[in-house]
């Protein structure tokens, strides 16, 4: 058997395969943001109470590898009664640990923009909120970008990890092929291929959201 | 049939789990959904793999799942999942049995329960066509480099030797196309599953000498369900008495695999 026939057997099970990958990585990116954003700018706050916790998350979910979180949450935790689908298990785990990595790039980026600003808007009778959400953030936004979208195209590669909580992505379905086949070189190639693509489509996104950030620093 | 002591995170989740007992005896809750849900890895053929023309899982595993389930009076409702996290999801009530090629071993039954064994197989020897060598023993590849399955029982046999250059491997395909390359000696893995893959490969690669002792493969289970396990094993016996599970044997491997030699 050919390299062409061996793929063209093969495609429909890896592009379903790629399928449920985007479709993991796309949710665990809405949930990475939706934490990740509250916990840079908790530890950003000037009260301690609210910067501990959100350090001790980023902590913890940097810290520990991915493959261990997705364990402890989809085997370990239903023996203290909290049971997770497959799906919902692996999005979970992948929003908690790129919502660590994110909240770091967009805090670093927060620290990043000099503190006059945060007196002037502060003289202007600005508080604590409305300099964050006006003066501060959308300056931040636009140096964490490059930083992010590592965070988020990382996530379309780790998503190969939920393999061992049974879901059917990218890799399941090579490792399917394969275990069948007996061919692992052209087939493990494809599946490179197919995830450099969708990473692609991810650096395009990268690029329209830096264009449009930039706008305003056009010429100045 | 390689398989494995669990990775690190499985067993401490193992420990966690063990220690919760479930309430009542599996049987009724199994009678009661209706379905029997059989874990398998999917990717261990001739024994449980995912058919490329139907997208379905096919194998002697699965036709037994069904011949039990059968039995039981219920439908089986398939799980596939790899092999290094199969134990943990066990142990965590993620499903009710598995029928995945799991060796009866002592480790293994202080966490969990076993049928009567369904298959019976050796280990094997796996060499490059081109090699006259003729090995006869595990104790004659002394200094030789050996290619097993990660986590393997046939990784522990190779260790246990002594003198063996064991080299894991993620799967048999990475395993035998090294043997193939020259970059390791020999491969050692179940007997059953060797003589499928020189079926089906278009490697250089021959049979070598049957070695070690005949392992037993059964139906794994949680402990403290006394009820499920004896009904488990009643249709095994019954499939074992009326030739139906001799029959699968046969279909798959050309022999009866299902009976001790």
């Amino acid at each position: 058997m050919d390299w062409v026939e061996l793929l063209r057997e093969a495609a429909p099970v890896m592009l379903a395969g790629a399928g449920y990958t985007l479709l993991y990585a796309v949710a665990a990116m809405v949930g990475g943001l939706i934490i990740g954003f509250p916990t840079a700018v908790l530890r950003t706050v000037p009260w301690k109470l609210a910067r501990l916790p959100a350090a001790f998350y980023v902590s913890l979910f940097r810290g520990t590898p991915l493959l261990v979180q997705l364990f402890v949450i989809y085997y370990g935790l239903p023996s203290v009664g909290i049971e997770f689908t497959p799906v919902t298990a692996g999005i979970l785990a992948l929003s908690l640990n790129s919502g660590a990595y994110l909240s770091e790039s967009l805090r670093g980026a927060i620290a990043s923009i000099a503190r006059g600003q945060w007196s002037a808007s502060y003289s202007l009778g600005m508080g604590y909120g409305q300099t964050l959400r006006w003066v501060i953030l959308p300056q931040a936004l636009r140096v964490a970008v490059p930083s992010m979208s590592n965070t988020l195209i990382s996530l379309i590669k780790d998503t190969s990890l939920v393999s061992v909580i049974t879901m059917a992505e990218l890799m399941l379905a090579t490792k399917e092929v394969i275990a069948v086949t007996f061919r692992p070189l052209p087939l493990y190639i494809a599946a490179a291929a197919i995830y450099w693509v969708l990473s692609l489509l991810f650096e395009a996104l990268q690029r329209r959201a830096e264009r449009h950030l930039n706008r305003a620093h056009r010429g100045s | 049939m390689r398989k494995p002591l669990l990775s690190l995170a499985a067993t401490l989740v193992l420990a966690a789990a063990t220690v919760s007992a479930s309430a009542a005896d599996l049987l009724a809750t199994v009678k009661a959904r209706g379905t029997l849900k059989v874990a398998m890895e999917g990717t261990y053929p001739p024994f449980n793999f995912k058919d490329q023309k139907t997208g379905q899982l096919a194998g002697y595993d699965v036709d037994v799942a069904h011949l039990v389930a059968k039995k039981l009076g219920v439908k089986a409702e398939f799980v596939a999942t790899e092999w290094s996290a199969i134990l943990a999801g066990l142990a965590s009530n993620k499903y009710d049995v598995i029928v995945s090629q799991v060796t009866i071993q002592p480790k293994r039954e202080l966490a969990f329960d076993f049928t009567i064994p369904y298959t019976y197989s050796a280990p094997m020897l796996i060499l490059r066509q081109n090699d006259t060598a003729q090995y006869k023993s595990l104790a004659e590849l002394k200094g030789k480099r050996v290619g097993v399955g990660q986590g393997s029982i046939f990784e522990q046999q190779a260790k246990a030797a002594g003198g063996i250059d064991v080299r894991s491997y993620p799967a048999a395909p990475e395993n035998l196309a090294d043997l193939a390359a020259g970059r390791i000696d020999a491969a050692l893995n179940d007997s059953l599953i060797a003589a499928y893959l020189l079926k089906t490969t278009k490697l250089p690669i021959r049979p070598g000498a049957k070695v070690g002792q005949v392992e037993r493969v059964a139906i794994a289970l949680r402990k403290g369900n006394p009820e499920f396990k004896a009904a488990l094993n009643k249709a095994l016996a019954e499939a074992a008495a009326d030739g139906s599970l001799s029959a699968i044997a046969v279909q798959w491997f050309g022999t009866d695999v299902s009976k001790a030699p």
